[in-house]
């Protein structure tokens, strides 16, 4: 008796796992058409327009890797997914996608509805990065344009991943806009791209943020801001801050300072009158990296005269450029509602509600500090002789 | 099975095994010239059979003759220290007693071995060993004088386990030479060497061979016990008894060990194992045996410690790697792409562009290519080596990936299991078996089948006992002394114990007040 319940117990064990052992099935890795990236557009009568790049290898020695585009519709994301089928010929395979660029249309009418499935089904990962086009069709940033790389998206990936040592996009992977979308006191924002003309080429370029109100596109912001953006979230991974001063006869020459490494912190405070403030502070590590000239900002006194001049800047931008998101769009894209809520909880539960017109009226006061660490390989500003 | 003919063929097969004489009837008479014709009879056939009648040249009565089969004995010894004496001395003057056989016996015949017996069968099993029978006119009894002499072959580093550095002497097929060999390593009135035949017509000599006070008496009964139920006709070499003494008969893990040398055998009667030798294999099998020994080369313990414990380590996941890689390849590329880094899933696609075979038969047949490649070159006469060489790598490697048979990653896969496969000689069979069962299981259900394949094997390892001892010894701890010799070598100085259980008689290999490292 005993033992037939331990053998019935151990076929249960390894049956179970058998049975709810999610997605699994026997392909052949050449059978697979991967997608590496995806543009969703609005097609006709409402329905979705799903643009999809497809890598195709072809083997042997000398073996290409290229990209194939197709386009299908369907009445919701997964119907025209397998709508591709028809196209590709191949079933298309998800789990190697990089991209996803969402037009703006779309993005403007709400995203829930398109991302979705890219959050729900079990073929998708969850670490896709996701794009808002600038333009009017997402379709055409896969479609037009030069590529560096034989497929487009992988380009893509890696601009986006490069930003981080110029900061004028942000990174926002499918779960992180998920998340923000769902959290409290934080909108979120998604890197946009556009194609750029240069050299007579058509390039896609990803510059800027795309401001979202709950899912729904509000507006752009530039690079420059993005920039400043991210400072105030403490996300600057690298990037440079340029200290230019014009005009008056003892201006500083023009000044690159290279990011090394930041750190904001921002702490709500209710001020006397009840209302609240939020101060941010930041301090960055820098090094010089170029001068623009022959003065010297290198020594003791020049140094402490360039790292004022260049708080100075930082603070004078990350306060124009809330005001401008305050007054323009009147979405949190920097949490600060978020860190009340962390904060000071109780205050949070009192402003919860109305805490989109709280934003609007938020005062800030920012404190700047930045240090330079080193001016490079050189110890002085290039001397010039007469 | 195949008709009436051959089954009528069959029931006249005897029951036993035993040779048609099993005691011989006669005995011996004072008579030479009877005693001569009856060994004649017996031999009756084989022209090896000598027979070398002399004569004293003083004493009449001393009318002798030996008998011994040509090639198995040191002529020098029977010319110079039987013939000559008897032949030539003054017989007539030494001898005094009446028992000429004794006063041969004892002041004639310069031998280190010399024995009287009446006993035919004992006269039977001494000169096919190598010794002469020695006859005497008037007398039922016979001398047995030790003149073994045939050839052995020299000492010399086995062919199977070579070293860097260690001792480069390596078993032979003489028994006693193999024992002293051990013995020189060994010396301690401690060490007991018990014999016993085996073969119903081999007369196969056996050794058991252990240090009193280190083996276990239970393992020692043990093994006696299962080699006294051996009933076979013949033994010729030790793999024989292996497969009758050993435990999990039905197991691709071989739960006996078996070594080529005289130091990897010391070390191990030193760890309290017992060592069976058998006469005509250079091949000595050591009990009781526990996974952790497939990987320990004797190497290990010469050299310095860091370095073997790198050895080790590569030596132990080699057998993880070959039994696991081709089954995580398939599952990871027809079961969960996901998992592979982009740039790999693309290169893996390129590569199985136009192969026509799904990735398990590929990996299948590869694996078989290899095994039948490696089994090729171990038996082939060394000039045709060659020809093995060119048909691997060119045709089957090179070849079959340009003709698109199988992609390239499939014969990397393989070639590296197959290279991993061979670092560990011992465990060679069972690797192959388990691989080709992982790579079934996974077949069916992707890296959840690999697991379930690996937990099969873990459990049925778990499960097997040598001579009583758990197969997997030492393998599920790291506590104490139990785990420094399993992954790693650890330094001489620490390793203060004996394993566990095996030589429970006596742990303390150092006592650590004596210790003197560092200085």
């Amino acid at each position: 008796m005993k033992t037939i319940r331990m053998i019935l117990l151990a076929l249960l064990v390894f049956i179970i796992p058998l049975i709810t052992a999610s997605c699994w099935n026997y392909r052949e890795i050449d059978k697979l058409g991967v997608v590496a990236g995806v543009a969703i557009d609005r097609g006709k009568d409402g329905k979705y327009k799903i643009t999809v790049e497809i890598v195709e290898v072809s083997g042997g020695k000398d073996s290409k890797t290229e990209s194939r585009i197709i386009t299908a519709e369907g009445k919701t994301i997964f119907d025209a997914v397998r709508n591709g089928i028809s196209l590709s010929g191949k079933r298309l395979y998800w789990s190697h996608t990089k991209v996803v660029i969402i037009s703006r249309q779309l993005a403007v009418d709400g995203v829930i509805q398109v991302l979705d499935w890219f959050n729900r089904d079990a073929e998708t990962r969850a670490d896709f990065h996701i794009l808002v086009s600038k333009g009017e069709s997402a379709k055409e940033v896969l479609e037009i344009g030069e590529k560096n790389e034989d497929v487009k998206s992988f380009d893509l990936e890696y601009m986006i991943e490069n930003q981080r040592s110029l900061s004028k996009a942000p990174q926002t992977e499918i779960w992180e806009f998920t998340n923000e979308l769902a959290a409290q006191g934080v909108a979120a924002v998604v890197p946009a791209i556009e194609l750029y003309k240069t050299n007579g080429k058509v390039v896609p370029r990803i510059m800027g943020t795309a401001i979202f109100k709950e899912d729904k596109l509000l507006g752009f912001i530039d690079g420059e801001e993005t920039k400043d953006m991210l400072f105030i979230q403490n996300e600057i991974k690298g990037g440079l801050l340029i200290e230019q001063e014009d005009g008056a006869e003892d201006a500083m020459p023009s000044v690159s300072l290279e990011v090394f490494n930041s750190k904001t912190k921002v702490e709500p405070t209710i001020l006397q009158d009840g209302s609240i403030q939020m101060n941010i502070n930041t301090e960055t590590i820098v090094a010089i990296d170029e001068i623009g000239g022959s003065e010297n900002v290198i020594d003791e006194e020049g140094r402490k005269k360039l790292e004022q001049s260049a708080e100075e800047t930082l603070k004078t931008r990350i306060e124009s450029l809330i005001k401008k998101v305050q007054s323009e769009y009147g979405a949190d894209i920097f949490g600060f509602g978020a860190k009340l809520r962390e904060d000071k909880p109780k205050v949070w539960a009192g402003v919860e509600n109305r805490w989109e017109d709280i934003f609007k009226n938020l005062q800030v006061k920012v404190t700047t500090k930045v240090h330079i660490r080193n001016s490079a390989m050189m110890a002085k500003p290039l001397e010039v002789g007469d | 099975m195949f008709g009436k003919s051959r089954k009528t063929n069959e029931t006249k097969i005897k029951k036993d095994n035993a040779p048609k004489k099993t005691k011989n009837e006669s005995t011996l008479t004072k008579s030479l010239e009877n005693n001569i014709s009856l060994f004649k009879n017996i031999f009756s056939g084989d022209e090896t059979l000598i027979i070398r009648r002399f004569q004293n040249k003083y004493l009449a009565a001393a009318k002798c003759c030996i008998l011994y089969f040509d090639g198995m004995v040191n002529t020098e010894i029977l010319n110079e220290n039987i013939i000559q004496p008897i032949l030539s001395g003054n017989l007539a003057q030494e001898i005094s007693g009446d028992n000429l056989l004794e006063e041969l016996q004892y002041k004639v015949i310069v031998c280190g071995s010399v024995q009287a017996t009446a006993d035919i069968d004992e006269l039977i099993g001494s000169i096919t060993y190598g010794d002469t029978i020695f006859l005497l006119e008037g007398y039922e009894k016979a001398l047995i004088i030790n003149s073994k002499g045939w050839k052995t072959r020299a000492i010399s580093e086995p062919e199977s386990t070579r070293v860097v550095r260690g001792p480069r002497e390596g078993f032979n097929e003489s028994i006693i030479i193999n024992l002293s060999l051990v013995r020189r390593k060994i010396k301690n009135p401690d060490l007991k060497f018990k014999f016993k035949q085996l073969g119903e017509r081999t007369h196969t000599k056996i050794c058991i061979c252990y240090i009193e006070g280190l083996a276990l008496d239970s393992i020692l009964s043990e093994l006696e016990q299962r080699l006294d139920k051996i009933d076979i006709d013949g033994v010729i070499d030790s793999g024989y008894i292996q497969e009758f003494i050993r435990d999990e008969p039905f197991s691709p893990f071989e739960t006996v060990g078996y070594s080529e040398r005289p130091d990897v055998v010391a070390a191990k009667l030193l760890e309290g194992r017992i060592a069976v030798f058998v006469d005509g294999s250079p091949f000595v099998l050591t009990v009781p045996f526990v996974i952790a020994e497939t990987t320990q080369a004797n190497e290990d313990y010469y050299n310095n410690y860091i370095y073997s414990s790198i050895n080790r380590f590569l030596r132990s996941s080699a057998t993880i790697i070959s039994v696991s890689i081709p089954a995580l390849y398939l599952a990871v590329t027809t079961y969960h792409q996901e998992m592979l880094p982009t740039p790999l899933l693309l290169s893996i696609a390129a590569s199985r562009q136009g192969v026509p075979f799904p990735t398990f038969v590929s990996l299948l047949l590869m694996l078989i290519v290899f095994d039948v490649l490696r089994e090729a070159g171990t038996r082939m006469p060394a000039p045709i080596g060659q020809a093995v060489n060119i048909v691997g790598t060119l045709v089957l490697g090179q070849a079959a990936v340009e003709a698109r048979l199988v992609s390239a990653p499939v014969v990397i896969i393989t070639a590296l299991s197959g290279i991993t496969t061979l670092m560990n000689i011992g465990m060679i069979g069972a690797t192959i078996i388990v691989r080709t069962f992982l790579l079934l299981t996974t077949s069916f259900m992707g890296i959840y089948g690999y697991i379930l394949g690996f937990m099969i094997v873990i459990i049925h390892l778990m499960t097997m006992r040598s001579f009583g001892v758990p197969y997997m010894l030492n393998l599920s701890t790291f506590k104490n002394h139990n785990a420094q010799d399993v992954w790693i070598r650890a330094p001489w100085w620490t390793m203060t114990l004996r394993p566990k259980i095996i030589a429970a008689k006596n742990l303390v290999r150092q006592s650590t007040r004596k210790n003197n490292r560092g200085k």
